[in-house]
């Protein structure tokens, strides 16, 4: 029977369609029952099969990585399979614990080298017991592998190691239960024009793997098995939306100018080198926010001078116009799995971003060192993430200055002027923003972290998410102070957060005078279309009018207007 | 039992493709072949005990087979580990 769900928000829009493909959570703990002697012979024979089929998936994947390679050895290893064989013939455990403890023993064993890359192959083995373990267990390793239709992902959440292993011929959309707009999914699937809904709370029990579903991330909708009647009214939807994309984009090579001639630059945000390409071809003008966090995440030790170096290089070699680096922002969500972080009761409030860079200079100065030699080929500029005070922003770029000194020492290129600005997130930072204005180069407003501290809402808790809004009058306030302080010492000011490509925001942010709009490449084209359309000076009295209002509800019925 | 010192040369030592090429290499021969670095003597046929010697560059190995093929295995391997690049 066809059932239709309401969904309040799309974390990334498209219409969608095909079955469903309920992604469960495994759970790989080993079973820790004892065995007979009689059983003895049989766990090994499992434990075999299971080494055998891991062997076989890895030999297919080692032909194009060297990581695969260097996990075959280890599932074929003669160690790993006498430790397991001699844990089930002499101490009676069962193949999964058998398993779990060899590899908590062996892991254990490098991490105690001292010997920083061999640590680091811990995880290798910990990654192979996995798969094993998935073998024994009877799951699959990979839940998205044998995929060969059209489906939607229905899970609870998707983590970067998930999205990584999917096929997107065929996965055409998620929906998670967990995560909301700014999360890994819905970062994600924007950049990779997937639709999805995030925080659908319990969906998963609404379908199973014979449903079908309609996605539509447009009118917010998610319609599971729908009559055929209704599969053809949406792909005419499909079709129409498609074509009005084909419109924006046909725009997309003019500025970003409104009606009366103001014109303002569209920058995208990125989390990747693949993510810069992209851009380029959606248009963008530049890099607002290139987080350098994936180059700390998606390694085993913190990033070389050098790795990082071609990373920044390749990257404003690529955009070929300016490139802000947001300098490591970690802590709070984001962890990295080689450097312990203690446990915190407020990880938001607590040891961060800027923070964390000022503590550890010597990362730090990797980092800086690093960008200052990319910034010899382009208009690279450096923004110092979560800053609270002058002193902060001071102290960060007197740590820049000895780089400078010493990249001048040893006569290695870098750009002498090359400009620094803060993010703004942090209610310190607006009411400072003059202070800061006088010093730095330009500012960043972040409003997903300002909506954040300013309201004091937790933005991954489901049950105040309703509280997250960044049209508050309080948010809308903030962005005019600093947009007011930076241009009064003729600065300018971009934004880096959702809040930028949002429909409904951006009248107003063009109004308050932003200057720079940086957002998820895939929303530039709309959004340069939608500016091509304004007046300015109508949205300088709207902004006016906007910021007079004392509720949500008021400003919202404005922008209704 | 057959035994020869070679000193590891390569740039990065025993690690991942050096290590992994040699365990590759040493399941040629019939015999036992081991490694030691003075403290440890390990099975060359696991890497994972091969990589927990943590030979880097300049480390003096000993190359111990025991087996049929005993003194042509050490012969080899010494001769392989000498030839290691990177």
């Amino acid at each position: 029977m066809m059932k239709t769900y309401t969904v309040a928000k799309a974390a990334s829009k498209g219409i969608v369609m095909g079955k469903a493909f309920v992604a469960v959570q495994e759970d790989l703990t080993a079973d820790s029952r004892s065995i007979k002697d009689s059983e003895r012979e049989m766990e090994w024979l499992k434990f075999q099969k299971a080494v055998k089929d891991a062997v076989e998936d890895l030999r297919v994947l080692a032909k194009d990585s060297d990581i695969f390679a260097a996990h075959l050895d280890v599932a074929e290893d003669t160690v790993l399979h006498d430790s397991v064989e001699l844990k089930i013939n002499s101490e009676n455990k069962n193949a999964q614990l058998a398993l779990e403890e060899t590899v908590a023993e062996i892991v254990t064993m490098f991490e105690s080298l001292d010997d920083e890359y061999l640590r680091e192959r811990a995880a290798d083995i910990k990654d192979v017991g996995k798969r094993i373990m998935c073998g024994l267990k009877g799951i699959k390793s990979n839940p998205f592998e044998g995929i060969n239709e059209d489906v939607i992902v229905v899970a609870e959440d998707l983590a970067p190691s998930d999205t990584a292993n999917m096929d997107f011929r065929y996965i055409k959309g998620f929906i998670t239960e967990a995560g909301g707009v700014t999360s890994h999914v819905s970062i994600m699937a924007r950049s990779m024009e997937i639709p999805a809904f995030v925080g659908v709370a319990d969906f998963r029990k609404n379908v199973t793997n014979e449903d079908y579903i309609i996605l539509d991330a447009v009118g917010k909708e998610i319609i599971v098995n729908p009559d055929e009647e209704t599969k053809e009214v949406y792909r005419k939807k499909a079709a129409e939306y498609k074509a009005m994309k084909a419109e924006f984009e046909s725009m997309n090579n003019l500025p970003a100018t409104t009606t009366d001639g103001r014109t303002v630059e569209l920058f995208a945000n990125v989390g990747s080198i693949v993510d810069v390409e992209n851009a380029v071809t959606r248009g963008a003008e530049g890099i607002g926010l290139f987080r350098s966090e994936f180059l700390y995440m998606e390694n085993t030790k913190f990033p070389t001078e050098q790795e990082q170096y071609d990373a920044y290089k390749k990257a404003i070699e690529t955009m070929k116009h300016p490139v802000i680096i947001r300098t490591l922002d970690i802590g709070g969500d984001k962890e990295l799995s080689y450097y312990k972080f203690d446990e915190e009761e407020n990880p938001f409030l607590g040891w961060r971003a800027i923070r964390i860079s000022l503590d550890l200079k010597d990362v730090f100065k990797t980092q800086l060192r690093a960008i200052l030699r990319a910034s010899a080929y382009g208009d690279i500029r450096i923004m110092y993430p979560m800053i609270i005070s002058v002193d902060e922003f001071m102290a960060a770029n007197a740590i820049l200055q000895e780089c400078k000194e010493e990249l001048r020492r040893d006569n290695i290129p870098f750009n002498d002027s090359i400009q620094t600005g803060v993010m703004i997130e942090t209610p310190a930072a607006v009411l400072c923003a003059e202070d800061l204005a006088k010093v730095v180069d330009f500012f960043s407003i972040g409003t997903n972290d300002l909506t954040q501290y300013l309201l004091a809402v937790d933005r991954g808790n489901q049950k105040i998410a309703r509280l997250y809004n960044s049209f508050h009058p309080a948010v809308l306030r903030a962005i005019r102070t600093v947009i007011q302080a930076g241009h009064k010492y003729d600065k300018l000011v971009g934004m880096c957060g959702e809040f930028a490509s949002d429909e409904k925001a951006v009248p107003i942010l063009l109004g308050m005078g932003l200057n720079e709009f940086s957002m998820a490449a895939s929303e530039i084209a709309s959004t340069r279309y939608q500016i091509r359309h304004l007046n300015y000076e109508h949205c300088q009295a709207l902004a006016d009018e906007i910021c007079k209002k004392s509720t949500i509800a008021e400003v919202r019925e404005m922008l209704e207007k | 039992m057959v035994s020869k010192k070679v000193v590891v040369t390569n740039k990065t030592g025993l690690h991942a493709r050096p290590a992994s090429n040699l365990v590759a290499f040493c399941k040629n021969y019939n015999s036992k072949i081991f490694l030691s670095n003075g403290e440890k003597k390990v099975s060359a046929a696991s890497i994972i005990h091969v990589l927990t010697l943590g030979v880097k560059t300049g480390t003096e190995l000993e190359v111990i087979a025991e087996g049929e093929d005993e003194a042509k295995a050490v012969e080899e391997v010494v001769k392989f580990i000498e030839a290691l690049e990177d």
